[in-house]
């Protein structure tokens, strides 16, 4: 660094002056509600102004601890961080290894006219290593994205600017896509969240002794045990279908996906505002995933498979849940190809099957011969051979949904698999950007003739497996996606 | 040696056109590679799998010191270690040379590992990043090395285990001269 000029360090916006001692409280607010509960009950407040007092300080110090500065040079240019309150910290970037440019505006932020700019490179695409600003103020971000993304072919836009003419919109959220929210967990893990804030505030103690509880406590007695649970069941489940949907609503209402040349845009949130570019060069190809309610209601998700963004999680959305045909036809855009994404697959034929049925069925017979050595030496309740039913006809549906998913097709240029019934997902990857196969037997694939297939690649998830082909199509998959298998020197033909 | 078609492998855009060639003729399946690990091989694994097993001995002997109150226990666990000890000497390091092979092609990495799951993988050389060695103490002892060739994909690495040292250093070089390391992004 000392032959280079030196380039002064630059101050994100002064306007995090007011952000970072918010964020601060909000970070510690179970200890916030710790002190008052502790101040209340002593009658001592000093304790929460001692928080206070030290959060506003820590979120000060922390704007004056961050500097960054940008060394624009192409060949060898590199973005540095420095921050760190006592272990200080310097990251650098070079300009050449950023993939994509990435930028989040939570409420707060907006109203202030902020962004956090997030930038993220091939090799560490996981979030909490990630390269941010935070924050810088929203007319900058085009000339930053600009500079950052100097080698790379992406155009130049202001983050807020609806698409432009020249844009095709690829998708719009829609309402009637909110049927698919109650179908996840996330309002159920809201609620377990809220809880564990709530109990880990130290907050429980009191609220086990007030008068509200009491009453609830009183009003539970009378009901009895499976009337108090039914109650709680339901309120349970009409909570969290509300959350659920006030969550998809808040994060996704106002999503739109378009395609500006070689990038792929995309923008949601209602309070929190979020803005993804994809440079459509290191698009891969996409998966389509269906998690059983959600493909019983005829919806699908769609996740991009990109060198530089980690495949699973947030970061690899393109589509929350939403109808397949939507989601069919999204990636059937970008990838080009209608057959690639609904075309009819090949499937692996009966030696997969029947592995499926043994696989499911496994546990289910074993635990029907115990039932029965049982019901021949003592009495077992009728209601544990009903469970039993019950299990052996869901693990047979569950495997006769698994081999109808299982199924693959493959060409020169894109490789498409399928698998799953829990968790279904069509996984469809461009061969080009496979850079390994893996042939995996174990004793039992090996005695049934069949071998998980494995392609490896930079983008998404990096391990794309393919189970149980049948052994003597492993190799010609593999081939026919790969020109370098085909005409290696092992090849047989 | 099939006429190489390296042209078409460039690293290239969601739509760029792959390979527009004529379809090649199926293949059917794989030749093994040629190349078996070291001799001293057998004898690497065999140590490096004993080791945990003596350390299990050793426990029981000394638990056996101080505490004789269940002795059938000690007895089906005495003969399990023993079960393990020799299976990890006498059958696993055998049946994993016999599995174990590599080769370096003109295009590609090919190698053939494991023993009761066994697994070849195949990596083209002109998407290698990383040629790594290494040697452990006991590969030191016994004048062995391990070559990890890496590539942009987690999933994709190659490891080619228990060569002997010479035989490594002149596959390393082998491989980063045809990789030509760092010319294209690779991914």
């Amino acid at each position: 660094m000392t032959a280079r000029p030196e380039i002064a360090w630059q101050r994100l916006s002064p306007r995090m002056l007011l952000v970072h001692p918010v964020h601060e409280l909000l970070r510690e607010l179970p200890l916030l509600i710790g002190g008052l509960v502790l101040g209340s009950t002593t009658g001592n407040q000093s304790w929460t102004v001692a928080v206070l007092a030290l959060s506003v300080v820590v979120g000060v110090a922390r704007w004056f601890t961050t500097s960054y500065r940008i060394e624009a040079d192409p060949e060898s240019g590199q973005v540095q961080l420095r921050a760190g309150l006592l272990q200080r910290k310097v990251l650098s970037v070079p300009l050449n290894r950023i993939r994509s440019v990435q930028t989040d505006a939570r409420l707060l932020h907006r109203l202030l006219g902020l962004a956090v700019l997030r930038v993220s490179t091939g090799q560490e695409a996981r979030a909490e290593h990630g390269f941010e600003l935070d924050a810088v103020r929203v007319d900058q971000v085009p000339r930053l994205r600009a500079i950052l993304l100097a080698e790379s072919p992406q155009p130049a836009e202001a983050p807020t600017a609806e698409p432009e003419a020249s844009s095709t919109v690829l998708a719009r959220w829609q309402p009637s896509w909110l049927r698919y929210a109650p179908l996840s967990l996330s309002g159920l893990l809201t609620m377990a969240a809220a809880a564990g804030v709530v109990y880990q505030s130290g907050a429980f103690g009191p609220l086990q002794h007030s008068r509200l509880v009491k009453s609830w406590l009183d009003a539970a007695e009378r009901l009895g045990v499976a009337g108090t649970v039914a109650v709680i069941a339901a309120v349970v489940l009409v909570a969290s279908v509300v959350l659920a949907v006030l969550r998809s609503l808040l994060t996704y209402g106002n999503l739109v996906l378009w395609r500006a040349a070689d990038a792929l845009h995309l923008r949601h949130g209602l309070l929190r505002l979020r803005e993804r570019t994809y440079d459509m060069s290191r698009l891969r190809g996409g998966t389509l995933r269906q998690p059983l309610l959600v493909r019983i209601f005829g919806g699908a998700r769609l996740d991009a498979v990109m060198t530089g963004v980690h495949g699973a999680g947030e970061s690899s959305v393109l589509l929350p849940p939403c109808p397949v045909s939507t989601a069919e036809s999204v990636l059937a855009g970008l990838v080009g190809d209608r057959d690639v994404v609904t075309g009819p697959l090949r499937g692996h034929g009966r030696r997969a099957a029947s592995r499926r049925w043994t696989r499911a069925l496994g546990f289910p017979v074993l635990a029907g011969a115990v039932l029965a050595v049982f019901t021949l030496t003592s009495v077992v309740p009728l209601w544990l051979w009903t469970a039993w039913v019950a299990v052996t006809a869901w693990c047979a549906l569950l495997a006769a949904d698994r081999i109808g998913a299982l199924g693959h097709r493959v060409d020169s240029r894109w490789l498409v698999m399928r698998a799953g019934s829990w968790e279904r997902r069509r996984d469809c990857l461009a061969t080009a950007g496979i850079i390994g196969w893996t042939v995996r037997q174990s004793p039992f694939q090996r005695r049934a003739g069949v071998a998980t297939l494995v392609a490896a690649t930079a983008a998404g998830v990096k391990r794309y497996p393919l189970i149980d082909v049948p052994e003597d199509q492993a190799w010609a998959v593999a081939a026919q996606a790969s020109p370098w298998v085909a005409d290696s020197m092992w090849a047989r033909r | 040696m099939p006429p190489c078609r390296s042209n078409s492998s460039q690293v290239g855009g969601i739509l760029d056109d792959v390979n527009n060639g004529e379809p090649s003729p199926k293949v059917l399946g794989m030749v093994d590679p040629a190349h078996p690990p070291s001799r001293r091989a057998p004898l690497r694994w065999a140590v490096g799998g004993v080791v945990p097993w003596l350390l299990l001995g050793v426990g029981q002997l000394v638990w056996v010191r101080f505490d004789q109150r269940l002795p059938w226990l000690h007895i089906v666990i005495a003969v399990g270690t023993v079960l393990g000890a020799t299976i990890s000497v006498a059958v696993v390091p055998l049946w994993r040379y016999r599995v174990h092979r590599w080769e370096i092609g003109p295009q590609a990495v090919y190698t053939r590992t494991g023993w009761l799951v066994q697994e070849r993988r195949i990596a083209p050389i002109s998407r290698v990043q990383t040629v790594d060695t290494h040697r452990g103490p006991l590969d030191r002892l016994l004048g062995l090395a391990n070559v990890t060739v890496t590539t942009a994909s987690s999933a994709g690495a190659v490891h080619i285990a228990a060569l002997d040292v010479a035989v490594a250093d002149h596959l390393v070089a082998q491989l980063t001269d045809i990789a030509a390391i760092g010319g294209e992004d690779a991914t």
